[in-house]
This record gives structure tokens, sequence and C-alpha cells, in this order.
């Protein structure tokens, strides 16, 4: 009898044995990917995060490819070629509609974009703040909001009523400031276009306060923003709000009163002698802020890469898809005061039919130009337009910064306008040839609420017209019913 | 020393003595068919003697003439008998078969008698002979409730299984398969293109019976997994007895069956120049080729693509064992062969059992199985799910390619034009298909899975009414992919491709029950069992994808290529590393009062890895009654108890959970690896839902269990309701909300099945020399989607990516038929009429690529999915069952099966590719084409290039067909040779019979077979038949022998 209470024993120790369940087990870890919650445990992850959040933003649906796209295409310099919906057809012609698939996909990856931001800040203020420490935690939410008000900025300028139409009093975007993951977020009413501004430049005010001043190294300078970012970036904003003395006050900080154009503080951009530099050696001081693809590890998604869209398809040391033509019959290139002796202008090349492209992003298929951003000269520009509006007269100043600008790529040409009408004219005709291709065009326009020119088969669009901003995208309004 | 031998010696003699006076009496013990009864007791009759019988009811015992022989044991009635002077044969009578039958339970077995649940239970021997590759593909027809749908007859597909219905949309519906306590893997786990069943594994001859667990009663013990029902599979184990060897073995042969009738090349041309003169503007030609033989060219590419598969089997076993051990080993072989050209299948297996008694109290045992699988194939038979449009697809290309170009040129060297097949003579046909003869002679693709699935256990008798038992067990999947794709034509032009993968699949299970048995007052029985279980499972997959081989010498991964990337596995570009694991406790009473009244529950709470915490818990449990009229006093004396044995009411509720889908992580959040400038960079990619749990089945069951004139009638009644909750739908959040994928996999979709299930069994004639034996079963099943998500009105389902042909919304059944309605063909002008979302009869003319108004000729809208498609057919049957026939006359048996399917449609999309009017073929349907004013017929007029009359381009209702038939699925015909004559070679028995699958098929359906599935097991894609190849009929011949 003995030996058998021994062996009820061993058994009963080997089903309690088995009954007891396995935490670790019970609660697995991914072995090849980070769950949420251990992106915030150590400081490499969160320095990695940052460098996610502007990965997203370089998504080839958003700013790294098409927006800066459809921002020149909706302009009268470019002529589509291929007539294909996938490649920007519906919105170089103002026929888009709602549940067009492009249009949803970059609304899809700015808000990806945001979103990753707020769900950044959010576990910053939750752990990731403790984990890396004061000085590195101002810095990464810092550099958080600079990127989410480079998001919200650039959604407001496609999708929503231009603030100078009526002051931002129009229905905007929804708002979102927190990090979502999981159901039940749809629903959200859109604030107004006056308070996703007012969300933008609170970011990047904080982001100017908590930036820092300069990464030590070129590459960083260029790919991560720092103090100058933040403000070059402000004076953009302020432009489309048409808030001139907040650019002045913005724009000084970096531009000084007089040549030689350098920022005083911060990383020393300037405006650099030879253009082409900005667009092959990508790390200069003109260049404040770009999206990088290094390698073909990092090669743009197909369809959205800047060279495909605009080089010609054969003819060209690098062939592109040959999308977009430059609009050789009303483009700017049509300009007679934009010299053949203009730097600018050997971006220009004539294929063999007489066909017209622009070759301002050279590099072949993976096509790896970096994708420029913000560019000292446009702060400069902005604040010669901004002295002028303001003065309402000629502007010494102003005329000196245009000229700079012109007189890097041309220097026969030295301006010498009669009236603020005039300066200002020339300023925003010096804008839309500095940013050719650069995604600055449509921006300009919407923010003056002129009307977008007819071109090829393209009917003009006046800022009455119900196709001057995108429509809303159906992959938003078929599911937030507070839209 | 030797007073002790003296006194050995005087022990010795006298016993000598004493056994002179009585003799050895061999004898067989049977029942009253017949059949030996084996391990009966047989005593003599006021003495201590006794003896048991062997396995086959043989016995010997000493005895004197004059005295008699008690023979008693489980289920047979007490029976004695005189000894003679010759062999005793007993005859016995069985007690009522339903009260004696054991049934396998989960974690355990009881009384058919006892058993509340619904459960249907097939003996191993029913489908030990099938030629199949698994043996879920021979239980069609054989039990209510099971839907076996086999999808086409590529070989170790496994076959569509489901039990009372589809009960779930994005999850699986395949059952819950536990192999002698070890739930195994199921699906097709082959990454290449042959297929490949895990449950081919198991030799079907090695199964001693298969239980189908269909309600919550018997169901709801396995917990979160069982809501598609389970299947417990109990292989074969030694019995004592003297040692027991057999061999069973057949040979046979399979071949396609109504394969479709295409054009010849004269017809073909015909019909195509005849289109290309009916398109303005077509600029191709058709035109004859000459082969070397100096005659056109006229190939049928079905004889290149098909074949007569030879398969064999053979599986030999040893079994046997004393009172302490027993034994059984087997191993077997099978090589099957199938219809496609270069399709097999081959196993080897080994299985061995052991079961020792150390002493009343303790017991142990262990058993492994290990299967070696060879699944070949050549290139893809565009079968398998997602391949119906793969340009290399063997049965498209069989039927649509050109029967006016041949395989070779003249010169002997491959017909092709770069990945293509060349047009030969034909003028700008863009022949956009591959060469199949490259194909098949140079590509090849293959998946072998080593299986081990073993356990051991230790069982504890403490007291007599106690059993304690832990067993582990292991299920370890091993599976290597291999594949090749030649450079010289077909997916692998220009450079080849080779793709070598590994997937391994780890399960272990570690089960302790314990079980306590008593009946109190000789009227009250109880019965319970307390377990707890544990089950943790890894996969583990990698693998290279190689590319531009460097010299066409190399045809596999480890060759010379020049490019590299990891080979996707399951959908992941880096390979696939997951883990899950379930831990569980349960529980079971059954109470009974007399045999009378029977109440049971159970409980089970399981707790599952892939859920968030706070959600990994949840509990099912089972409440059951039942009521057994017939033992009633009042029952039994009256008259009608004379003719009806059992009358037996049962009721069952409870609810049960599906996970089986459900990905390891899917209620995580993930970031992913990136690149920033060269720096690392972590994305926010995988918005898990944290509230994500199992789908939830609440089933009802109602039944009556009859037998009648002394169980010569009897039969099973029931009806059940499955109600599913929180159906795990895909839902769509708004783009602001930044979700990546903008889904969520959310609980909240409702779903029902219902319906009721008869089984008649009848014996009509059970004479000495002739038994007859009949069974029936008819199902009657009812699908209904109630609710999807809350703005989500419908789930479109795309059949391989390409063509939207179903369609899930509430209000109708899963995966109804998604097409645009078709009123044949405008006399007028041969044009084929639409029907479109208004209501008005609209028609395409392809000459022009327009459409208008039927009625006034106007222009009118093309047709526009989202405004002219309607769901319109049912495809999942309304009724199905099988209809069983065995017959034994002397030493011959005759078994006849057939299955049947009503009441559902099946979309027959390739009768949609062979009326397409490009180049490809057609079936010989279209020379009845329209060709003149005032012509009546189905078929349009034949303009070149038009794919949209036919519904090639868009599912047309006129290829939805009835799919309802009924099929003789199994015919076997049998001899038992003499046993005198085998009793000199040392034989006991043996058996020689001829059997065919899948002899006879009455249909309207079409195509070759309305049994098939080219979306597979897919909840959402039944009932299309898209470019598949057909099943087979198979003849066998076969021997069964026993040692």
């Amino acid at each position: 009898m003995k030996k058998y209470i021994y062996q009820l024993v061993i058994l009963s120790g080997l089903a309690l044995a088995a009954g007891s369940c396995s935490k670790a087990k019970l609660n697995p870890s991914s072995s090849t990917g980070l769950s949420d919650a251990s992106v915030f445990q150590t400081k490499g992850r969160i320095a990695n995060q940052v460098n996610g959040l502007y990965a997203a933003v370089r998504s080839g649906q958003f700013m790294g490819g098409r927006v800066p796209i459809y921002n020149d295409i909706r302009g009268e310099n470019f002529i589509n070629e291929t007539g294909n919906g996938v490649t920007g057809l519906l919105i170089w012609n103002f026929t888009v509609g709602g549940g067009d698939t492009y249009i949803n996909n970059t609304w899809n990856a700015a808000y990806l974009c945001i979103n990753q931001c707020n769900l950044f800040l959010d576990g910053m203020e939750a752990t990731g703040n403790k984990v890396v420490g004061d000085d590195l935690a101002k810095k990464y939410n810092a550099e958080a909001k600079f990127v989410r008000a480079l998001a919200y900025y650039n959604l407001l300028q496609l999708y929503a009523t231009p603030y100078t139409k009526d002051n931002g009093a129009s229905p905007g975007l929804p708002l979102r400031l927190k990090g979502i993951k999981g159901s039940g977020f749809s629903n959200l009413a859109r604030s107004t276009v006056a308070e996703v501004y007012n969300q933008i430049i609170s970011d990047l005010n904080d982001a100017e306060s908590g930036l820092p001043a300069d990464y030590g190294d070129d590459a960083t300078n260029v790919v991560h923003a720092h103090v100058n970012t933040a403000i070059a970036l402000k004076t953009r904003v302020y432009l489309s709000m048409g808030n001139y003395d907040n650019v002045i006050t913005e724009a000084s900080k970096i531009v000084p009163a007089a040549a030689p154009f350098k920022a005083p503080s911060g990383v020393a951009n300037a405006l650099v002698s030879d253009l082409g530099t900005v667009f092959t050696s990508y790390m200069t001081a003109e260049s404040i802020f770009s999206l990088p693809y290094t390698g073909a590890a990092e090669a743009p998604a197909g369809q959205s890469q800047l060279g495909s869209y605009y080089l010609p398809p054969k003819d060209y040391s690098s062939q592109g898809s040959g999308e977009y033509s430059l609009n050789a019959a009303t483009g700017v290139i049509t300009d007679a005061n934009w010299k053949a002796t203009d730097v600018r202008r050997n971006y220009i090349f004539t294929d063999t039919k007489g066909k017209k492209w622009w070759t301002k992003f050279s590099s072949p298929s993976p096509y790896l130009d970096w994708v420029p951003i913000l560019r000292y000269s446009e702060v400069m520009l902005s604040l010669a337009e901004a002295r002028t509006r303001k003065a309402n007269a000629v502007d010494a100043q102003a005329v000196a910064l245009l000229n700079a600008v012109r007189q890097r790529s041309d220097a026969t040409t030295t301006f010498a306008p009669a009236s603020a009408t005039e300066l200002i004219n020339d300023i925003l005709q010096e804008r839309n040839i500095e940013f050719l291709g650069e995604g600055l065009r449509s921006i300009d326009i919407i923010r003056l609420q002129q009307t977008f020119p007819a071109k090829g088969a393209a009917v003009a669009v006046a800022p009455t017209s119900q196709n001057y901003m995108f429509p809303a995208p159906s992959s938003e309004t078929a599911v937030n019913t507070l839209w | 020393m030797r007073k002790h031998l003296t006194l050995l010696a005087v022990l010795v003699l006298s016993s000598v003595l004493a056994f002179a006076q009585t003799k050895l009496i061999t004898g067989r013990v049977t029942d009253q068919q017949g059949q030996p009864v084996p391990f009966s007791t047989i005593r003599v009759k006021g003495t201590k003697k006794g003896v048991s019988a062997d396995a086959d009811g043989n016995y010997s015992i000493r005895a004197s003439i004059g005295e008699t022989l008690i023979v008693s044991g489980a289920g047979i009635e007490l029976k004695e008998a005189t000894v003679g002077a010759g062999s005793v044969d007993i005859t016995v009578a069985r007690k009522n078969a339903s009260l004696t039958e054991v049934v396998v339970v989960g974690y355990g077995v009881q009384k058919k008698s006892d058993v509340i649940g619904n459960i249907a239970s097939v003996k191993g021997a029913a489908i030990a002979d099938n030629p199949v590759q698994s043996f879920d593909a021979a239980l069609g027809g054989k039990a209510a409730g099971v839907q076996i749908t086999s999808a086409n007859g590529v070989v170790n597909n496994p076959p569509v299984f489901r039990i009372r219905g589809t009960n779930s949309i994005s999850l699986s519906s395949y059952p819950l398969i536990v192999i002698d306590g070890v739930p195994t893997f199921t699906g097709d786990v082959s990454m290449s293109d042959a297929a490949a069943n895990p449950l081919a594994s198991i030799n079907p001859a090695d199964i001693e019976s298969l239980d189908v667990l269909k309600d919550a009663a018997a169901t709801a013990i396995y917990g979160s997994r069982a809501a598609n029902g389970v299947v417990i599979i109990t292989t074969k184990r030694g019995k004592r007895g003297k040692t027991k060897v057999t061999y069973s073995g057949w040979v046979g042969q399979t071949k396609a069956t109504r394969l479709w009738k295409t054009l010849n090349a004269d017809q073909y041309m015909m019909i195509k120049n005849e289109g290309v003169a009916n398109k303005p503007g077509a600029t191709a030609k058709f035109l004859p080729t000459n082969g070397p033989d100096g005659k056109e060219i006229n190939t049928d590419w079905k004889d290149l693509v098909y074949r007569t598969g030879i398969s064999h089997s053979h599986a030999l076993t040893v079994s046997g064992g004393n009172e302490a051990t027993t034994y059984f080993i087997s191993a077997g072989y099978t090589k099957q062969n199938g219809i496609v050209v270069k399709n097999s299948f081959e196993r080897k297996n080994f299985r061995f059992s052991i079961d020792h008694k150390v002493s009343n109290v303790f017991s142990l045992g262990a058993q492994a199985g290990y299967s070696n699988e060879i699944n070949l194939a050549a290139t893809s038979t565009g079968s398998l799910p997602g391949q119906a449009y793969s340009t290399g697809g063997l049965g498209r290309i069989a039927l649509i390619l050109p029967p006016n170009i041949a395989a070779r040129n003249n010169d002997g060297t491959y017909n092709t034009n770069g990945a293509a097949i060349g047009p030969m003579n034909n003028v700008n046909p863009g022949i956009s298909y591959y060469n199949p003869l490259v194909l098949i002679e140079n590509n090849h693709t293959s998946t072998e899975n080593n299986h081990i699935q073993a356990n051991a256990y230790l069982q504890l008798k403490p007291i007599p009414d106690v059993t304690l038992k832990t067993v582990y067990g292991v299920d370890y999947l091993l599976s290597d992919n291999d594949f090749f794709s030649t450079p010289l034509n077909g997916d692998g032009y220009p450079g080849g491709e080779a793709i070598n993968s590994n997937l391994t699949y780890k399960r272990w299970i570690w089960t302790s029950t314990g079980q306590y048995d008593h009946i109190f007052a000789d009227k009250h029985t109880v019965g319970l069992l307390v377990g707890t279980e544990q089950q943790y499972t890894t996969q583990l997959g990698y693998g290279i994808d190689r590319t531009n081989v460097t010299d066409p010498f190399f045809t596999n991964g480890q060759g010379g290529f020049a490019d590299n990337v990891p080979a996707t596995v399951s959908g992941n570009t880096n390979g696939l590393r997951t883990e899950n694991y379930l831990v569980s406790g349960f529980g079971r009473l059954n109470y009974d009062f007399d045999k009378r009244y029977f109440v049971s529950g159970s409980f089970r709470r399981d707790g599952y890895s892939a859920f968030a915490p706070g959600h990994k818990y949840g509990n099912f449990w089972s409440a059951s009654v039942a009521y057994d009229i017939a033992k009633e006093s009042f029952f039994t004396n009256s008259g009608i108890g004379k003719v009806i044995n059992t009358l037996r009411l049962r009721g069952s509720y409870g609810t049960t959970g599906n996970i089986s889908g459900i990905g390891d992580f899917d209620s995580y959040s993930f970031y992913g690896t990136g690149l920033y400038n060269s720096n690392p960079a972590l994305n926010f990619t995988n918005s898990g839902n944290s509230n994500l749990t199992w789908e939830t089945s609440k089933k009802t069951d109602i039944g009556l269990q009859f037998s009648l004139l002394n169980d010569v009638i009897s039969g099973d009644v029931a009806w059940y309701r499955n109600n599913i909750d929180g159906l795990i739908i895909k839902v769509t959040q708004a783009g602001s909300t930044g979700i990546p994928g903008l889904q969520i996999p959310t609980n909240i979709g409702t779903m029902y099945n219902k319906g009721f299930e008869v089984t008649l069994n009848a014996r009509p004639v059970t004479s000495k020399n002739f038994r007859w034996t009949t069974s029936l079963n008819v199902t009657y099943n009812k699908n209904m989607v109630t609710s999807l998500a809350p703005g989500l009105n419908n789930i479109l389902y795309t059949t391989s990516g390409l063509e939207q042909t179903s369609i899930t919304m509430p209000g109708y059944s899963i995966g109804t038929l998604y097409l645009y309605p078709t009123q044949g063909v405008d006399p007028a002008t041969g044009h084929r009429i639409f029907l479109n979302g208004a209501g008005e009869q609209i028609e395409y003319g392809h000459e022009t690529a327009s459409w208008t108004y039927v009625k006034s000729g106007a222009a009118a809208s093309k047709i526009n999915p989202a405004k002219d498609k309607r769901p319109l057919f049912n495809v999942i049957p309304k009724y199905y069952g099988g209809f069983e026939n065995t017959f034994r006359y002397g030493s011959f048996d005759l078994g006849i099966l057939a299955t049947y399917e009503f009441g559902f449609y099946v979309y027959n999309g390739t009768q949609a590719s062979i009326r397409d009017n490009r180049f490809w073929n057609s079936s010989v349907d279209v020379l009845r084409r329209w060709t003149h004013a005032g012509q009546i017929t189905d078929i349009p007029k034949i303009v070149y290039g038009d794919n949209i009359s036919n519904g090639s381009a868009n599912p047309i209702s006129e290829n939805a067909q009835k799919g309802d038939f009924i099929k003789l699925r199994n015919v076997s015909l049998g001899y038992a040779l003499p046993a005198k004559m085998l009793g000199r070679i040392g034989i006991n028995n043996a058996r020689v019979y001829v059997s065919g699958q899948n002899l006879l098929v009455i249909t309207k359906y079409k195509g070759p077979d309305p049994e098939t599935s080219t979306n597979g097991n897919d909840t959402q894609g039944q009932g299309v038949d898209r470019n598949s190849v057909a099943n087979g009929r198979v003849f066998t011949v076969g021997l069964n022998v026993g040692f």
C-alpha cells in the first residue's frame, strides 16, 4: 500500500506541475517585431523612433514624393504626358474625386505620420523622458512637434480652404493630438483652419525652444530639424496665413539685414554660391531641411519619385517615366526676363522632338534625389515679400534679398522695381523660377487666392471653384461620422 | 534432495493422471451474425478454470465431456454450452449494441448508451482501404452533419471540411483534429505548388476510430477551439492475445473524368477567324502549321497535362500482448500518382504503441508515429487557392492553349516566345500563356514533410473508482519546400528562380486528468472528470529566394544564382517566428438515475497567449439532459415497448470558441524597422486590437434516438442551432486615426447555422448466408449572416486576387455569389443581354465595345460593379449526406456508398474561360454560337477579343449553375478466401477486393465536377470553380491478410 501512496504522490506532483501555468508563455513577446510597450524602454529605440518620424514624413505618398509633385503639377508649369490616373492626371487637371486612391493615400500617409508623432509624444511623457534624460527629451519632443507641424501644414495646403480666404474660419482638419492605437477613434469633427494653424505655430514655437542650435555635422543638420529649421518653417506658415509681421519677425532671426546672407546663429545656413550643389551634394548650408534617400535600401516607392515624374523617358542621361514635361506655352520657362544665361535654365532639357523636361532631380533610377523641403533662399524671398507688403513700398532690403537670389544664378540681372507691386511680382516670379519642381507653386497660388492658370488640356480653376482644393477623402468621410 | 525429487515426481505424475481425465477443447465464440467475439471469458462451470478467447474469438480449455462451459464478456449475454466430442463453437447473443458500444469523448471514453452529446462515430475499418492521402478525404457521406468537399484532383490537397455549416467569416471553419489526445496541425502547410495536408501523416489503415463531436455537450470541453466541431482520431493499439500480423495493400489507377470537350485545330481556326471577321480593326489571323509529319498540327493540350496515375499502398501491422503488456507496430508505404502529370504523393510511415500494466494500480504506455511525406508537382496546377489565374496554371492552359500549335517546333526545340509559348503560323494572337511542356519537363516544386506525433502516459488507479492519468505529447512537423522555375519559359524566364524554405511547426501538450466513477445505491451513476492542460506551439520559417541562375545546370537553391533575397514565409518577408500557448482547466460531471434520467455538465477555462492582458481567459460550458423513455416500466410493459427498444430524448446547450486563424500577436501593436539616412528608424506598423478575443458559438441541440424491432432499424434525429457572436471582422478606421492599414480585427459580426440531421440504419436481411445493412444520413443546414459591423454593408470576396465572385452580407448566407445578372442572347444582334441595377435590359456589342438598351438601341452606361452586381445564389448546400449499403453473401461482400448535395449553386468560372473570344481555345459549346438574326441560342456572336459577353472579365449569372449532385463515391466488392485453404499456408484470413471511387456523378452541372473549391477551405469563397483540375476516378485492387 505504501508503494501506491508514493506513486500517488508522484503522480499528483506531476499533475500539479502540469497544471501550473507558465506566465511567460501566456504573455509572449514577438522576437521579430518591437512591441509598442518596448519602444520606449531604451535610449536607442527612442532615438530610432525619432528617425522613424522623419521616415514617416518622407513617405512617397507624402512629403517624400507625391505632395511636392502635386503642389507643382497643380500649377501652370507642367504638362501631363502619360494620361495616367496613377501618376496625378486627375490632380493635374483638377478632376480628382473624393474616392480617388491617391488623394486618400496621401491623406492616410500624412495622418499615419501625425499619429506616430502623437504616439511618440504620449510615450515620451509616460516613460521615455525619464529613459533619455532631460536634454535628449527636450530635443526629441521638439523634433516630434516639428514633424507634426510640417505634416499638418502640408495637409492644409491640399485639403482645406486657404487661411487667407476667410482668416481660417472654414472647417479645416480633424486635429488629432493624442496617439491612437486600436479602434473606436474614427469620429472627430474638423477643427477650423485657424485652429489647426494655431496648433502648428504652437508646435513650431515649442520646437524652436527645444531643438538644438546645431548638430555639429552637415548631414544631421539637413535631415533633422534644428532651431533654424523651425524658424524657416514658421516663415512659410505665417506667409500662408498672410501674417507678414510674423514672417518678418521669424525670417529676421536667420536672415541678416545685409549681405552676406547667412544665419547669424545656430547652423550657419546661407545662400550658397553654387546652386547646383544643393541638388547634387544635398548637404549644403542652403539646405535647411531635406528628406534624404540614401542608398538603394531607402529607395523611394515606385511612382512617387521626383525624378521619375519629371525626367524624360529617353534621350537624357537619366531616364524617367516622362510623366510631366515643362509647359513651353504658358509656363514660367516662357518668361523672357529669365535669361538664357541663368544657370537655372540649365535644368531644362530639350529632347529630339523639341519637348522640354525639367532635370533638377537627375539621379537615375531608383531616383535617390533628396527632396528639398526648406531652403535658405525661400526664407530670403519670404522676408522680401513680407517687408514689401508691410511697407507697401519698394523696400531696399527686399530688393537686396531678391537680387541676391537672382544674381546667384544670373549675375547679369539686377532688379530695380519702380513700385511695391512690381517688386512683389518680381519676388513671386523669382519664387516660381527658384523653386520649380520643389513643391511650392500651388502653395503660393492658394495663399494669394489666385486662379490656377489653364495649361494644355486643363482649364483654369478659380478660388471660388469647388475643385480649387482637394475634395474630402472618402477614407475619412465614409467612416468619420462627425466630418 | 532425493526426497524432494521423489515428491516432485509423484506430484507430476498425479497431475498427469488428473488431467488424463479431461481433454483439450477448442472452439470459437461468435455472435448471431457469425462475427467473432473477441476476448470473452470461458469458464468450466463449477470450477475455477477459465481462459480468455483471443481477438478472433478462438479459445482452448481443458474440460471433460459433459461439463458445461460458461461464456461471458463485455457486451454479450451469458451463455452456456455443453462439452461434447468435437470442438465447441459457441454462438452468443450480443447485448443491445447501443448499450455496449464505447464512444470516445473529450478526455475519455463513455458507454454509447451514457453519452448525451451528439457524437458520430466512424470505424477506422470503414475508411482503411480508401485510396486517399489523408483520412479526412474519406469521411464524406459517412456521418450526418459532416460535409467533405474534395476541392480538385491535386493529390494531398486538404478537402473542405465542415461540420454543421460554415461557422466563421474571417477565421478558419476547419474542425479541431485531435489525434490520440494531441491536437494536430491542419490546412495546407505547403509553400510550394504541391499541396501538403499534414493529416496525411496518419495512415488511414492505422486508425481505430474517428469520432465526430458536434454539439456543445460533446465539444465544450475543448473550449476555445471547438466552435467548428472536434474530430477525435484514435489509432490502433495492441490487444491481449497471440501475436497478430496483418498486411493490407492495394494498387490502383486514377484518371480524370468528365473533362471539358474543346475545339480541335480546324474548329478553333474557324471560330477564331470568324471572330476576327466580326471585329473591325482586328489584325489577328489563325492559320495552320504543319507538324514534323507534314500534317496540320492538332494538339489536345489536355493529353499533355493529364495522365493515368498509378498508385499503390502497403501496410504491415504486428500486434499482440499478454495480461501485462500489449503492443502495436505498423509500417506503411504508399506512392500515389495524381491525374496531373508529375503530381504525386509518397509516404513512409511507422507507428508503435505499447501499454504496460505494472500492477493493478499503476500502468503506463507510450506511442509514436513518424512519417515522411513527399508531395511533388512539376509546376502550378492552377488549382490551389490563389492560383486560379496563374499564367502557367496547368488546369487552365490545358483548356485554352490554341490546338493549332505544338509544344515543340518541328526541329524538336521547345516552341517558345520569351516567357510564353510561340504562336507558330498564327498572326498577332498575343499569346501570353506558357508552354506547359517546358514547365513540366524543367520545373519542379515539392514539399517534404517529416512529421512526428508521439505521447506517453502514466496512469494510476489508487482505488477502483478513481483513475488518474497524465499524458505528455508532441507533434513536430518539419516541412521543407523546394521550388525551381526554369529560365527557358514561364515565370522563371529569363533568369530562372529557385526558392528553398523550411517551415517548422512544433507543439507539446501536457494533459492531466482525474476521473471518478461510482454507482451509488445501484441506481445513481456519477462520473466526474477534472483536468488541466497546457499546450505550447511554435512556428519557425525561413528560406532563400534566388534568381538569375549563373548556369542552366543549376536547378536548386543551393546552386549558382546571382541574386538572393529572403523567401517570404506566410507573408513575412524576413521569415516567420511565432508562438502561442494555451493553458486550461476543465471538468465534466455526468449523473444518471437508473439509466433513465441523464444530466451532464462540462466546463473549461482557457487562457490563450494571443490575447491582450485582461482578455486572456475565457470560460466555456455546456449543460445537457437526456431521458430514456424506453427504460420506463410503463413503456416496456406497453405494446409499443415490444416494438421500440430505444427511445431517448436529449437536449444540450453550451458555448464554445474559435481561435483558429487569429494571429499569435494580433492583439499587440508593433513597430517595424526601417532606415532614415542610413540610420535605423522605428515606425508604427501594426496596430493590434487589445480587446481581441475568440469568436463565440452558442450551440443548441435537441435530439431523439430510437431503435425498433430488436435494433433492426435504428436512427437518430437532431435539430441544432449555432449562434455565433463576436465574429472577427476587419473594421475600417477613419484615415485620420493614423492606424497602419486602417483596419483592425474586431469581434463584432454575428451569424447562425441551423438545421437538422437524420440518420437511419437498418439491417433488412440478416440470414446466415446473406446480410444486408443500410444506412442513410441527411443533413439540412441553413447559414445566415445576421450582422457585420456598423457602417459595413458587405464584405466582397475576390477569387485569386482577380475576380470578385462572392459577397458576405447580412440577410444572406456567407459567400453568396455576387454576379451581373444576364438574360441570354439577343436573337436580333447576337449580343449578351445584361440586366442593369435599374432593372433595364442592356446589351454589349464588342464590335464597337459599346453598351446599348435592348429595347431602344440607345447608348447605355457600361456595367458597374457597385450598381449592377447582385447577390444571387447560395453556395452552401442545403441538403447533404450519404447512403451506404453493405451486402454480405457467403464469402462475398459488397459495399456501395453514394453521397449527395442539394440546394446550392456553383459559379462555373471555367466555362467563362473557355468561352473567351481572345486567342483562347473554347469548349465545343461555341459551335452553337449566334450567327444570324433571329437565331435563338445561349452563345453570343463570336467577336474577336470579347471577354465581356461570356463572363471572362466579369462574373455573370449565365455561368452560375445548380450544383446538385448524387455521386457514386465508393463501390467495393470483396471475397474472403476459404479459411481451410489459408490455414494450410499459415494464414488466418484473407480478403481480396476491387473498388472504385468517384464512379458516377449525376448532376446538371456542366463542369467536370460540382464538388469543387477553387478557393480551398476559405469560408467566403466557396462554390467557385475557376480553372481547377477536376477530381479523378480511381480503381483499385486490394488484399487484406491476417496471419
